[in-house]
């Protein structure tokens, strides 16, 4: 595992494979400046990424409307990519929020990190080709680990 | 023998819940730390009018009301009841809807002469118990609560007939999936536009909206353009939802607004809260602009509360069929029921 400190941001790379993930925590900081720039730096992260990256959620609480709009930022930067995203909820009030904003059928959402880098559909939307093809991939995961 | 009847509106640490107490129902006489109330209406029924029915047809002419705090400090003052001449006192916690026939529960309990019959399903405790004049004082002696006799080896009541928990969101939404589909004898208060759906007064359903049965919308609920109800939904009175939220095998309790775009499935939304059913979680809506409590209308009054003159009284069939005694709002923790 590599782990590299982007402004404050602990951005850790897991190697699964042959296959290289990066993973970046979900701004969680406490003081909106903080927060700001974490936010920040996660778009900037997620524009420099070639590999797939696994957005960390483990650390927040709940999520607020500016969260929900970073959130389709995200989305919105790896669209047309082919920057493979995919989310950890870190606890099921987190992962019911994701639901219930319908952002968990944009992109496939897991327990844990050991979770993304144990499923092999995951790797495999990687090399698929065609956002309809991913999508419906990113589908199956969510079925398969949301029962 | 002189028989009464004591229904308690439990709220308190005792029950989870989702949400912080909401001014509704029992107004000065609800616990301001109850979590959801049990006088939430389920399709538009109040389960506390369905019980008080099943007390007016066992004969009994009035019966005592207590919520909240009160129902500790009643609880501890039932061998008050022997005392005023109370031989029987059938006692019940509104926790569960429960299609009882009360009368063989009394029956019962008289062939078998115990001094409390508690009534049990399948799953244990159903909030309702008959309590002999030796019960009701040993209540007051041992200022023991109520359920305490029953932990003695008493033979209970086993009720074999529909029943189901309704502080219980998962319960509480089968009950509504059972009264959609007409497999209990709750019907949705409302009229029936198409087949297995229903729908109160007022309401209003924009025309691109989707209502999907079985399901049922309350009374003055707003459905707006491109929002999806149904199947197995429950919208009570007084909502909003907004533009193409799905509300789907769900329960929006009154007085919720649902922002635009949402799905909920399998979930019970209180205001700014939402549980869920299928994984447990508890979740604030509120933070993220997805949900919240729609402020109650000033013209709407609560169902009924304890007023200067001690009468009560509102604008739901609770109060139009039943009325309250004016005698001891002030200085008791409950209210007298003319049945």
């Amino acid at each position: 595992m590599n782990s590299a400190v982007v402004k404050g941001s602990i951005v850790k790379d897991r190697v699964k494979n042959g296959l290289a993930w990066r993973i970046l925590p979900f701004p969680s900081a406490s003081s909106s400046a903080s927060r700001r720039a974490q936010r920040k730096d996660l778009l900037n992260a997620l524009r420099v990424s070639e590999s797939p990256v696994i957005l960390d959620f483990s650390e927040c609480r709940s999520l607020s409307f500016e969260d929900i709009d970073l959130l389709l930022e995200c989305l919105a930067q790896v669209a047309g990519r082919d920057t493979q995203l995919v989310f950890v909820a870190g606890s099921s009030a987190t992962r019911v929020l994701l639901e219930v904003t319908r952002i968990s059928s944009l992109a496939p959402v897991f327990n844990s990190i050991e979770e993304v880098l144990a499923h092999p559909q995951v790797a495999a939307e990687r090399d698929s080709e065609g956002r309809d093809k991913d999508h419906q991939g990113a589908n199956q995961s969510q079925t398969l680990w949301s029962a | 023998m002189k028989l009464g009847a004591f229904v308690m509106v439990p709220g308190g640490d005792d029950f989870t819940g989702i949400r912080e107490a909401q001014p509704h129902g029992l107004a000065a006489f609800e616990n301001p730390r109850a979590p959801y109330s049990s006088r939430m209406p389920i399709l538009g029924n109040d389960v506390l009018q369905s019980w008080m029915e099943r007390v007016r047809k066992l004969g009994v002419p009035s019966l005592w009301l207590a919520s909240g705090a009160g129902v500790a400090a009643a609880t501890s003052a039932l061998a008050e009841f022997a005392r005023q001449g109370i031989e029987r006192l059938l006692v019940i916690e509104l926790k569960s809807y429960a299609e009882m026939d009360l009368a063989d529960l009394v029956r019962f309990h008289c062939e078998r002469r115990n001094p409390v019959t508690e009534a049990h399903d399948a799953g244990g405790q159903l909030g309702v118990r008959l309590l002999d004049r030796p019960a009701l004082r040993a209540t007051g002696e041992k200022h023991e609560s109520c359920s305490s006799p029953t932990k003695s080896a008493q033979t209970p009541y086993q009720f074999s007939g529909y029943a189901k928990r309704i502080l219980s969101a998962r319960e509480r939404q089968e009950l509504v999936g059972d009264g959609l589909t007409g497999a209990c004898a709750m019907r949705p208060l409302g009229t029936q536009i198409r087949e297995q759906v229903w729908i109160g007064e007022g309401v209003k359903v924009a025309t691109s909206a989707r209502v999907i049965g079985p399901t049922y919308i309350g009374a003055r609920t707003i459905v707006r353009a491109g929002a999806t109800i149904g199947p197995f939904a429950s919208v009570e009175r007084d909502c909003v939802v907004d533009c193409g939220t799905t509300v789907e095998r769900s329960t929006v309790l009154p007085d919720t607004y649902l922002a635009p775009g949402l799905l909920i499935q399998n979930g019970l939304v209180d205001g700014g809260h939402l549980e869920h059913l299928g994984w447990g979680a508890v979740v604030d809506l509120e933070p993220a602009g997805l949900g919240g409590r729609i402020p109650r209308r000033g013209a709407r009054r609560e169902p009924f509360c304890a007023t200067s003159d001690g009468c009560s009284g509102g604008d739901n069939a609770l109060a139009r069929n039943f009325s309250f005694s004016s005698s001891s709002a002030a200085s008791q923790p409950w209210l007298q029921v003319q049945l």
